[in-house]
């Protein structure tokens, strides 16, 4: 009984000590000078730019892991063709190289004077670093795992039986992956968007080499957030904190509302 | 509609599935598919419903040549050995879902999948989830979203081996019930010859990718066509080194021209049937299995001095006929 409790009591305890207290405490800090002064941070034009930049990242990068997520894991499951282990390994990259990394390999393909491409793209008058292309291609590459990783156990999983049965009973590729595969994957699918969101969201690193950090033009909400600190502007920086970590909330809560239901299972 | 296969052959890499394997499956019959795991059955069977294409050979249903043809337009019947149920739909949108896919009016639908849920006894089942569905009960979904789009031919690969006995039992003989109401040409793949006796018109035994012997239940039994579909289809006892059906020999009390002496070790009374172990003269052992009455009328003791001979129209493979 009490080695159950002290279990318990372990668990919680960590939690609050790593996770809960400095929550809480951007919570506190973000509200010291009134409701009002953080609401009036989070409301500049700076502030609302940089989560605009920051809604397009997560309406571009999510999307579009999201297909090529599910289309790859389909790939590494379903088929067997050379270089499918290279493609399975390739996919788990973003989470084994820095971020930073990623923004500067990115500098070295888009860079406008010394990038591979980069030249190229500025006679054509395309701007990829130091502009909004560059942070999407920076937040998808950072976020394309979650959707691969999470539906390839799902895919194994239910076996092709459910297929076969489909296609004899007339059913053709499309039908049979909308009517059959994609239902049966689908919150494999829904948490990988989940995780997709939050790290888009959240992404920092990556992000801030490739931007230039233009407050107002290619600040997201993140490196907004890192402005506002190292200006001294504690209330904004807290502030728009609270917004990225409400946001990141809520997309937990619509994926737990709309959660598996008994069928699923 | 008929099955005519010619000549198939299909490899998995180096592991031969089916060699040069031809078979007739007649308009309406019903049709066992019979032998060892591994023996090549299941691929027939997939081969027939285009799952698996062959490396050679052709499969022609209903007079047509389906070899290319893809399992979406071969209008075959597949049932599978877990059921393959659609887990996110209820047992009527499973039943309706080849329907659906064929854009059939909503009536229509309606009105077939409520026929087919009487027919697998599932009527008041239909808006349950294939998990709350036991066992049987999932197999029979399965059964009746397969016969919904009317198929040519129905295939069902171990339909009952992910089932309980009690529950095999009874859905083997309404397989066989169903198969006299519905009459579409049913070819079912199993490893149990008991299950493949029961339910079959004709049975197909295969071995190693090849077809050993093609007949009906009694023909298997009674004459079995080498030493393999004798050992498989039934109980084998060994007399003077010749296999013999143990319900085959005569056990007598005097010595006769032909008879061979043995001495009996135990008698096992097993309700209507008893079975007697021997030891022969040359020390090799067999058993016989004769009723009680005849047990009862030869006085069988351990230790007894009998007398063993084939019965005159004992089941004998070829090589022993001829060798006669």
């Amino acid at each position: 009984m009490r080695s159950r409790l002290a279990l318990r009591f372990a668990a919680l305890g960590y939690l609050a000590l790593l996770l809960g207290v400095p929550v809480a405490l951007v919570f506190i800090n973000a509200f010291e000078d009134g409701i009002a002064a953080a609401w009036e941070a989070v409301t500049t034009p700076e502030a609302q730019h940089a989560f605009y930049l920051t809604r397009v990242m997560v309406a571009v990068a999510v999307p579009l892991n999201t297909i090529f997520g599910v289309l790859c894991a389909l790939a590494i499951v379903r088929q067997r063709f050379r270089g499918r282990a290279l493609l399975n390994a390739m996919v788990d990259l973003p989470f084994a190289v820095s971020p930073v990394v990623v923004g500067l390999a990115l500098l070295l393909v888009y860079g406008r004077r010394d990038g591979w491409v980069g030249e190229w793209l500025a006679e054509r008058g395309i701007q990829v670093i130091f502009s909004t292309p560059g942070m999407i291609l920076a937040t998808m590459f950072v976020s394309l795992p979650f959707v691969v990783r999470e539906v390839i156990p799902v895919l194994r999983e239910i076996g092709t039986e459910q297929e076969q049965a489909a296609a004899t009973l007339g059913a053709g590729r499309f039908q049979t992956f909308f009517r059959v595969t994609l239902p049966a994957i689908r919150w494999g699918v829904a948490y990988g968007v989940v995780l997709t969101t939050a790290r888009a969201l959240g992404e920092f690193g990556a992000v801030s080499v490739v931007s230039g950090k233009i407050s107002g033009r290619t600040e997201t909400a993140t490196l907004f957030v890192e402005n506002r600190f190292q200006r001294f502007d504690l209330t904004g920086a807290y502030a728009a904190s609270v917004v990225l970590a409400l946001l990141a909330l809520a997309t937990l809560l619509a994926m737990n509302l709309a959660g598996p239901k008994k069928e699923a299972l | 509609m008929s099955i005519v296969v010619d000549s198939v052959s299909k490899r998995f890499g180096g592991f031969v599935a089916l060699d040069d394997v031809s078979l007739e499956v007649r308009d309406g019959s019903l049709t066992a598919l019979l032998g060892p795991s591994g023996g090549g059955k299941s691929t027939l069977l997939r081969v027939i419903a285009g799952l698996e294409l062959p490396d050679e050979g052709s499969v022609n249903i209903g007079g047509e040549d389906a070899t290319r043809t893809p399992p979406q337009r071969r209008n075959v019947g597949f049932v599978f050995q877990h059921y393959a149920a659609f887990k996110h739909m209820t047992v009527s949108k499973n039943v309706a879902f080849g329907l659906t896919i064929r854009r059939r009016p909503r009536e229509e639908i309606d009105a077939r999948v409520q026929e087919l849920l009487e027919l697998v006894h599932l009527d008041g089942f239909a808006h349950r989830y294939p998990s709350q569905l036991s066992g049987g009960q999932r197999q029979r979904m399965a059964l009746a979203r397969a016969l919904a789009v009317q198929p040519r031919v129905l295939l069902l690969d171990e339909p009952f081996g992910a089932l309980d006995a009690t529950v095999r039992k009874e859905l083997r003989e309404w397989l066989r019930r169903l198969h006299d109401e519905v009459h579409v040409t049913t070819v079912f793949v199993t490893h149990d010859q008991e299950e493949a006796m029961e339910v079959a018109e004709q049975i197909v035994v295969l071995n190693h990718g090849r077809i050993e012997q093609v007949g009906s239940p009694r023909d298997l039994y009674e004459r079995p066509a080498n030493d393999f579909v004798m050992h498989f289809v039934g109980p084998v006892a060994e007399l003077a080194g010749h296999p013999i059906r143990p319900h085959d020999m005569d056990i007598l009390t005097e010595p006769v021209a032909g008879a061979v002496e043995a001495m009996i070790e135990r008698v096992a009374h097993l309700g209507f049937e008893v079975r007697v172990d021997l030891t022969l003269g040359d020390g090799e052992r067999t058993w016989a299995q004769i009723t009680r009455a005849q047990a009862d009328e030869l006085e069988l003791a351990p230790g007894t001095i009998v007398w063993l001979r084939a019965i005159s129209d004992a089941t004998t493979r070829p090589a022993i006929a001829s060798g006669a």
